[in-house]
C-alpha cells in the first residue's frame, strides 16, 4: 500500500525533499511515525512541540484535499494511492 | 489591452469593478497598487492603522513621511496620483462581525490584506454568504499562500485551515515576499474580473523564497464545512 506525501515550506527544508512514497502505513499517526524515523529530529522538531511531544499547532495535513481536522485527526484512516499534503499555513499579510 | 484575451471589453470590466482590499500593509500595497495601474474603476481600502516605520521595508505604498498618517490617508493620495480616472474609497474602520458584511456586500471581489485570522475567517465568511469570490493571501519570512475563493465554487478558507494557527505579535517578513504574494492576488482579481485564465479554485498556491518555487496544495470543498459545506445550510 503506497501514500504519497508532499511537503512543503520548512517541511521540505526539513526533510530535504518535495514528496516522499511510504508503505506499511495504515494511519496519520503511523505515517506520521515513519515520516520521523526516515527523516529523523529535524523533521521531528516542526511536527512535535518539545515538551509536550503533541502535534504543533502550525502543522497542517491534508488528505485528498480535505484537512484532517474534518476527518479523524492522527486516526484518519489511509489506503493506498492516497495523497498527504504536509505544511505549515503563514498569517502575516 | 492588447493581451490576447483582454482587449478593450476587459478594459470596460476593470472600469466598472469594485474591489475591496481589505488592509494596506504588506499585502494591500502592491495589491491596491497594481489595481490602480490595471484601471479598477472603484477600489475600496480598509484598514484602522497607522504607518510606523517598522512598516516600511514591505508595506511599500507607505514612506516615510507617511509615518504616523492612518495607511488609509497614505494609500488613497498614492492610489490616486498613479490613476487620476479610478474612484478610491478610504474606510478607516476595523473589520468585526458587525461591518464586514456593510463593508463588502455588493462589490466584485475582496482581496486579503489581513494579518490574523480571526479577521480572515470574518471576511471568509462575509465573502461567502454574501457571494462575493476572496482572494485569499498570507505571507511570514520568505513564505507566501494564496488561494482564489468564488461564491458557490471551490473549498473556502475554512476548508482547508480550519484552525486559526497560532498567534505571534511579531512575524519576520523579507518585504518582497508580500510584494510577489500582492502582486498575484492583484492578477488573480483581474482573472476574475475578465473572465482570463484560470484562478487558483481549488489550489493553495505556496511561493517558497528559499529554493524559489511555487507548488500547489490541491483542495477539495469539505462537506463538514461551516462555512460553505453542508453544515453551513
Amino acid at each position: 500500500m503506497a501514500i504519497t506525501v508532499k511537503f512543503f515550506a520548512g517541511f521540505r527544508e526539513a526533510t530535504e525533499k518535495r514528496e516522499e512514497v511510504i508503505e506499511g502505513v495504515n494511519n496519520i499517526a503511523s505515517l506520521l511515525d515513519e515520516l520521523v524515523r526516515r527523516f529523523g529530529e529535524k523533521l521531528a522538531e516542526r511536527l512535535y512541540s518539545s515538551d509536550t511531544r503533541e502535534l504543533r499547532k502550525t502543522v497542517h495535513i491534508l488528505v485528498n484535499g480535505r484537512s484532517v481536522d474534518f476527518l479523524q485527526k492522527l486516526n484518519t484512516p489511509l489506503k493506498d494511492g492516497d495523497l498527504v499534503a504536509i505544511f505549515p499555513p503563514v498569517a502575516g499579510g | 489591452m492588447i493581451i490576447s484575451g483582454f482587449g478593450k471589453t476587459g478594459q470596460r470590466k476593470l472600469k466598472a469593478a469594485h474591489v475591496v482590499v481589505a488592509g494596506i500593509g504588506g499585502l494591500g500595497s502592491p495589491a491596491s497598487s497594481y489595481l490602480a495601474a490595471a484601471g479598477i474603476g472603484h477600489i475600496k481600502i480598509i484598514d484602522s492603522q497607522k504607518v510606523e516605520i517598522s512598516n516600511l521595508n514591505r508595506q511599500v505604498i507607505h514612506w516615510e513621511p507617511d509615518i504616523g498618517r492612518s495607511k488609509v490617508e497614505s494609500a488613497i493620495e498614492k492610489l490616486t496620483a498613479m490613476n487620476s480616472k479610478i474612484k478610491v474609497d478610504a474606510i478607516f474602520e476595523r473589520i468585526t462581525s458587525k461591518n464586514v458584511d456593510r463593508l463588502i456586500k455588493g462589490e466584485d471581489v475582496v482581496v486579503d490584506g489581513m494579518d490574523n485570522y480571526h479577521t480572515r475567517y470574518l471576511l471568509n465568511e462575509a465573502c461567502v454568504r454574501n457571494r462575493v469570490p476572496f482572494i485569499h493571501g498570507a505571507i511570514e519570512g520568505l513564505v507566501g499562500q494564496l488561494m482564489t475563493i468564488p461564491p458557490g465554487g471551490g473549498p473556502c478558507l475554512k476548508c482547508v485551515i480550519p484552525k486559526e494557527p497560532p498567534k505571534k505579535s511579531f512575524f519576520p517578513v523579507l518585504g518582497a515576499t508580500p510584494g510577489v504574494i500582492g502582486c498575484l492576488q492583484a492578477m488573480e482579481a483581474i482573472k476574475l474580473i475578465t473572465g482570463m485564465g484560470e484562478p487558483l479554485v481549488g489550489r493553495m498556491l505556496i511561493f517558497n523564497g528559499i529554493d524559489m518555487s511555487f507548488d500547489e496544495i490541491k483542495v477539495n470543498r469539505d462537506p463538514n464545512c461551516r462555512v460553505c459545506g453542508r453544515k453551513s445550510r
